[in-house]
């Protein structure tokens, strides 16, 4: 089981902020669990993959297409805005 | 010092607490941001963050602001949840022996909350709800220390 978490205007594009997953055995890198959590909604699979967008794998930034297959959670991050 | 939370604050507290901590210390330097209602428009502010990644991140920047300045002691106290227009948001505090690193660590301090603290704001008004995104003005502020320059020697 997965968690993955989508921050600020992704939890509007994906209708949810968080979604407990078990992902088959074919998603192994962060482009396939993209497409994975958006089939059916493109919006998701476009906003997800924006270059803006950073993802947090067990709570550490991941910078290149890493592997997820041993993860617990994963974040997609949208631009922040603290202050 | 960095603390996260949801309850409101008290600046005013919150400054003579880190002041009377900070024996030796010649100056304190401290900001306090509030919600604006960008002309009444906006009631709310709801912020988002990301409990146990957030703390993380902003315990890195004060770390960065120490490694920077000769600063004694820093604190930072940011809040999330639902915020109303006037509200207290962030609170930043940096102490040191000279006025001019307290300055510019609390300076530095604010400039990298804006861009890299893990916060998500959504303005909230008659006009429904939106997420609002950093501004090219906020990198640009943050840019400003990746000057050499602004390495302060004591």
């Amino acid at each position: 089981m997965v968690r993955v978490l989508f921050f600020g205007r992704l939890g509007d594009v994906a209708g949810v902020s968080k979604i407990d997953v078990d992902l088959t055995a074919e998603v192994t890198s962060l482009d396939l669990l993209r497409s994975w959590l958006g089939r059916g909604n493109p919006a998701l699979v476009e906003a997800l993959a924006h270059p803006s967008v950073k993802v947090a794998v067990d709570g550490t930034l991941v910078h290149a297409d890493e592997g997820v297959s041993n993860a617990s959670e994963i974040a997609f991050l949208p631009p922040v805005s603290g202050g | 010092m960095i603390r996260v939370q949801q309850e409101p604050f008290d600046a005013g507290e919150e400054l003579a607490l880190f002041t009377r901590r900070k024996d030796g210390a010649g100056a304190v330097v401290s900001f306090v941001g509030l919600v604006r209602s960008e002309s009444g428009e906006v009631s709310e502010l709801w912020l988002q963050h990301y409990p146990g990644f957030t703390e993380r991140v902003l315990t890195a920047i004060l770390a960065d602001a120490r490694r920077r300045f000769d600063i004694a002691d820093a604190l930072v106290i940011h809040r999330y949840g639902t915020l109303r227009a006037g509200d207290p948001i962030v609170f930043v505090a940096a102490a040191a022996r000279h006025r001019r690193p307290a300055f510019e660590a609390a300076d530095f301090l604010m400039d990298r909350l804006k861009t890299d603290a893990p916060f998500w704001k959504q303005e909230r008004g008659d006009f429904g709800q939106r997420w609002i995104e950093p501004r090219a003005f906020d990198h640009e502020d943050a840019q400003r220390w990746d000057s050499e320059s602004h390495h302060v020697a004591d």
